[in-house]
């Protein structure tokens, strides 16, 4: 596919978004208007901002994943609008916020390239951890930079610069520094880490000093889930952590071993935090339960079963009856609007995102930029097939954004960041 | 009528969602097609940082034509400070591995015999740019 193909792609997800915006004013019986071509105008700035940085910074980079971003963010924007008027206008500056973050990205790679990311990575490490520890700070104190808990999550932050207050979740963005770091600390360890000395049954052990690393791993990720009570950010960490272990080494003992940890630290979060039983009563009798911790879960399935094979159209359901529908649960109220066949669709794009970033990792020939890619390409699957899996009741729920169509700010940003990441990666490749 | 035409289109967007996944999904097709056809008929040879700073371990094959060097615009990135932007190249001919110094600054050395022309290498043969050695495996 060439760049101008994915131009016209790009121009496709803008007209699309703004189509979306009129069939809800349509079925809202409004008149089509402002909105729309707002709509539209926001996208197509956005995307073909990037799509222009990627023509100047990154000729050679693969052309498939902007659109696929776009169409997302078009049927997110769309469900958003329809939800939440207020909602949607701030996720319109977030995208644009994030296109930009994203050029910027791929700027900042320009001169240099992804290997300015490998030798810096203890940098990159320490401002990760900077970055978590973030919302644990004080509430109540003198300086403008404050933890904030919602939901009874301490995930957020506050930054208040007396004319105007920003709210984000540096999670988002300590995915991605971790993936980056663990690529350049893997890439280099890869021989020590292969080596196989002991031999257990049909396993074979490297050194157990190599095995530091992932108990290092295994105590964050608990760390993160004890302190801030994130479930979901925990799970991503630790998966991400053992996928790009297996990626290096191709060592199935690594799986063994990251899944055993997993097994004792799932326990473990069950019978101390009633916050992850109470994840659980939800997920396998969400009807029982109805009246309390049931209660989302179940009103995402009437949504997704009153939408049956088409949905009822957008704007034309009842998807506000869920809680959370714009951050949450927007799966759940696409599949309400545009029934199964455009919740298949949904799947699909993100399948196809995963198998291009896979693609990229597969066929890059530098060890470090083929973990890196494996990396940022799993922890992003990994987070769409946890929410969506959530939502559809194939696991437990965890309070994770669904890339490029959730509201919110943060993880918008870290995907438009992740997305020129990969492009980076792909350009520097040739592949 | 209203609800005729609301229907519609709905359908008509769907389809619209479904026409533009089509079209990724078959570019891609036939891309990853492309890929599978180059790497069957020619096996490459695989290249081994053995020795190095920061890079021991990396491994990358040679199915066409790669070009090493501190370049980010260098098939295969280099960390080595004696290494030149665009310091060597492997080239894959008739199945056989030939490398190429690239006039670099600090040459390429071959089992520690510095190369002036193109050199044809075979498995085990050792290649060194500055402090990096890298072998044929």
């Amino acid at each position: 596919m060439t760049r101008n193909a994915e131009g016209a792609l790009i121009v496709a997800a803008a007209l699309m978004a703004a189509f979306g915006v009129a069939l809800v004013n349509i079925a809202g019986q409004e008149s089509i208007g402002d909105d729309v071509a707002l709509t539209f105008f926001v996208m197509i700035t956005a995307f073909g901002a990037l799509h222009a940085a990627v023509r100047r910074w990154a000729p050679r980079g693969t052309p498939y994943l902007i659109p696929l971003a776009a169409l997302l963010a078009s049927v997110g924007l769309s469900e958003i609008y329809r939800l939440n008027r207020e909602m949607a206008s701030l996720q319109k500056w977030w995208i644009l916020i994030g296109a930009g973050l994203g050029i910027l990205t791929l700027w900042g790679l320009s001169s240099v390239g992804t290997q300015i990311l490998r030798r810096y990575r203890y940098i990159m490490l320490l401002l990760a951890m900077v970055l978590l520890l973030l919302p644990l700070l004080p509430q109540q104190w003198p300086l403008p930079i404050r933890g904030l808990a919602v939901n009874g999550s301490r995930l957020w932050v506050s930054l208040n610069l007396g004319f105007i207050e920003m709210r984000f979740q540096p999670g988002e963005i300590v995915k991605l520094l971790i993936v980056a770091f663990l690529a350049s600390f893997l890439a280099e360890r890869q021989a020590a880490l292969t080596m196989r000395t002991r031999k257990v049954g049909p396993f074979e052990f490297p050194e157990p000093r190599q095995m530091i690393p992932i108990l290092v791993a295994w105590f964050a990720s608990f760390g993160v889930m004890v302190y801030q009570r994130d479930l979901g950010a925990s799970l991503l960490l630790f998966s991400a952590f053992i996928a790009m272990m297996y990626a290096a080494t191709g060592r199935n003992t690594y799986l063994v071993v990251g899944g055993g940890l997993f097994t004792v630290g799932a326990v473990a979060a069950w019978s101390a935090f009633s916050h992850v039983q109470t994840r659980l009563e939800a997920w396998l009798a969400p009807f029982d339960n109805y009246e309390t911790t049931g209660y989302q879960i179940s009103n995402g399935i009437f949504a997704m079963a009153s939408g049956s094979l088409s949905g009822t159209g957008l704007g034309l359901g009842r998807p506000s009856l869920i809680a959370f529908a714009p951050t949450d649960f927007i799966f759940a109220a696409v599949g309400e609007e545009l029934g199964l066949v455009g919740s298949v669709l949904i799947l699909a794009m993100y399948a196809l995102i995963i198998s291009v970033g896979m693609g990229i990792a597969l066929r890059s020939r530098d060890l470090f930029r083929k973990l890196l890619a494996a990396g940022l390409t799993f922890t992003f699957g990994l987070q769409s097939l946890l929410i969506i899996g959530g939502i559809v009741r194939l696991f437990p729920l965890t309070g994770i954004t669904l890339p490029f169509m959730s509201y919110g700010g943060s993880s918008l940003v870290a995907n438009f960041v992740l997305i020129a990441m990969l492009i980076r990666i792909s350009h520097e490749e040739r592949v | 009528m209203t609800e005729f035409i609301l229907a519609l289109l709905k359908l008509i967007f769907i389809a619209l969602l479904f026409l533009f996944v089509w079209q990724i999904a078959r570019a891609i097709g036939s891309h990853l097609g492309g890929f599978e056809r180059r790497t069957k008929s020619k096996p490459g040879s695989e290249i081994v940082f053995v020795r190095s700073d920061n890079q021991s371990g990396l491994d990358f094959t040679v199915d066409d034509v790669v070009v090493v060097g501190r370049s980010d615009q260098a098939d295969i990135y280099l960390d080595d400070s004696y290494a030149s932007e665009f310091h060597l190249r492997f080239s894959s001919i008739d199945g056989g591995l030939v490398l190429q110094d690239l006039g670099s600054t600090n040459g390429t050395y071959v089992n520690g015999r510095r190369i002036g022309s193109p050199v044809g290498l075979s498995k085990g043969d050792a290649v060194q740019v500055g402090k990096t050695v890298m072998e044929v495996r």
